[in-house]
């Protein structure tokens, strides 16, 4: 007896609830964004907000370490993606590093050979290698007698602050490259200045070491780390055998190495250039007379 | 009187922990469906009218507190509450795994229906596959969650129960 009835009033129950859900329905349906139901729906909603900032404010980290596990295989090629999208970039990169090096060489090569004057001709030549041997301190350029360049033409880089600095002289010639002796083989001697008092003398390459000049007058005064080598300009018949354009830096004076006994002192010079770095020189083509 | 508030702290914190914690938690894309869970558990607890109750009263706040198109999931969860505690009058199996079936198969079905009904008015944007998939995954993962919830809201269900014996 009591079974039916309480049937039938769960069969009403359940009647007026969907009555009341489907009457909801109709009436947000027709109401769109404006009616009560929409605003009673909107401060429903400013009223849970807090609650869920809190509640996931505690939650968010334990949730994170879940998700985590959860997705660890995504997580995981996503690594192998970015570890890959990293290797692209940091190669890109370097090379946008090396261009910006080539850039900044061809500027001071530009400079250079605005600072010759529009007089001296100059060719641009890539070093295509080094020197082999441990005992000779040369470079390969990639440019020969095709391209006008002759033996004991001079051969220079720019210097950051857009003067020539000196590297050596052309020794050997095939049509399509050369062989530059450079300043600190101890085959070459230059004629130098330093500068500023203006005393002369040859400066010979030492290898790996600090060029040695030789040859300077005992009553020069020479201030170790300031001056400045240049080129003289000048031969000496039968002991200097290239003829630079005067002016170009050689290096710095590291040393002065007094000998009181003897009539001359000598300086040991640092070389200006850097010799592990050469990219592009520039060949002095008028070979300095003209 | 405490049953009505013992439902309201569970509806309440049902859907907290639906958009909090399980918006992180999330099984291969798809979330729970808390209020689906609650509604089967307390049909199969409570029998047809309560599970009617829960459904509509948990629809109902889902609706209006998530601002959901407001009613279908009231209407589905009533139907779906209905349903499972009259199924349950007619299941005598005493296998402890019984809710665990029960909140797969009904959470699997409500979904359905949900985008069955959502669809027939026009608030459903995605396909039928994507339909399937979802009710397909939260169905596993209120599956998955029944071990873990059915022990809390039965001592909810025989808590307020028993005080309302006392009462009586």
């Amino acid at each position: 007896m009591a079974l039916p009835s309480r049937a039938r009033s769960t069969r009403l129950l359940v009647v007026t609830l969907v009555s009341v859900s489907l009457l909801t329905i109709t009436v947000d349906y027709r109401e769109g964004d404006r009616g009560p139901l929409a605003g009673l729906g909107r401060s429903a909603l400013a009223l849970i907000s807090p609650l869920q900032e809190v509640v996931s404010k505690v939650t968010h980290p334990v949730g994170n370490f879940f998700s985590t596990l959860v997705s660890l295989p995504s997580i995981r090629a996503e690594n192998q993606r970015l570890r890959t999208r990293v290797a692209e970039l940091e190669a890109q990169s370097a090379t946008y590093v090396s261009q910006e090096r080539r850039l900044n060489e061809l500027e001071s090569i530009l400079n250079v050979q605005q600072s010759l004057g529009p007089k001296v001709k100059t060719l641009a030549a890539e070093v295509i290698a080094n020197g082999i041997s441990n005992f000779e301190w040369t470079i390969t350029i990639g440019a020969g007698s095709s391209s006008g360049i002759a033996v004991d033409m001079p051969v220079v880089v720019g210097s950051s602050s857009g003067g020539a600095m000196l590297v050596g002289h052309v020794v050997r010639v095939a049509p399509d490259s050369s062989m530059v002796q450079l300043v600190i083989d101890p085959e070459s001697s230059v004629a130098g200045r330093i500068e500023p008092s203006g005393d002369t003398g040859l400066v010979a390459g030492e290898g790996a070491q600090d060029m040695r000049m030789g040859l300077v007058d005992t009553t020069a005064s020479v201030t170790a780390g300031t001056d400045t080598v240049v080129t003289a300009g000048y031969r000496i018949p039968g002991v200097a055998q290239g003829m630079y354009p005067p002016g170009i830096l050689i290096g710095t004076v590291s040393r002065v190495v007094q000998n009181d006994a003897a009539l001359e002192k000598f300086v040991t010079v640092s070389p200006a250039v850097d010799f592990s770095s050469l990219g592009i020189v520039l060949v002095v083509l008028s070979n300095g007379s003209g | 009187m405490r049953r009505t508030l013992s439902l309201s702290a569970v509806i309440v914190t049902a859907l907290l922990l639906q958009t909090t914690v399980f918006a992180d938690i999330r099984l291969l894309g798809a979330r729970p469906e808390l209020m689906y869970l609650i509604t089967i558990v307390f049909a199969v607890l409570e029998g047809p009218s309560s599970g009617a109750i829960a459904g509509f009263s948990g629809g109902m706040a889902q609706d209006f507190f998530l601002n959901q198109p407001k009613g279908i999931t009231a209407l589905v969860l009533t139907l779906l509450g209905y349903a499972v505690g009259m199924l349950r009058q007619y299941i005598v199996s005493p296998s402890p795994a019984l809710p665990v079936f029960l909140v797969a198969g009904g959470t699997f079905a409500g979904v359905l229906f949900y985008g069955l009904v959502a669809f027939l008015l026009g608030q459903l944007d995605t396909g039928l596959l994507y339909l399937l998939r979802v009710s397909f995954l939260s169905a596993v993962y209120n599956a998955i969650l029944t071990p873990l919830l059915y022990p809390v809201l039965r001592r909810v269900a025989e808590g307020s129960r028993t005080r309302k014996v006392i009462r009586w």
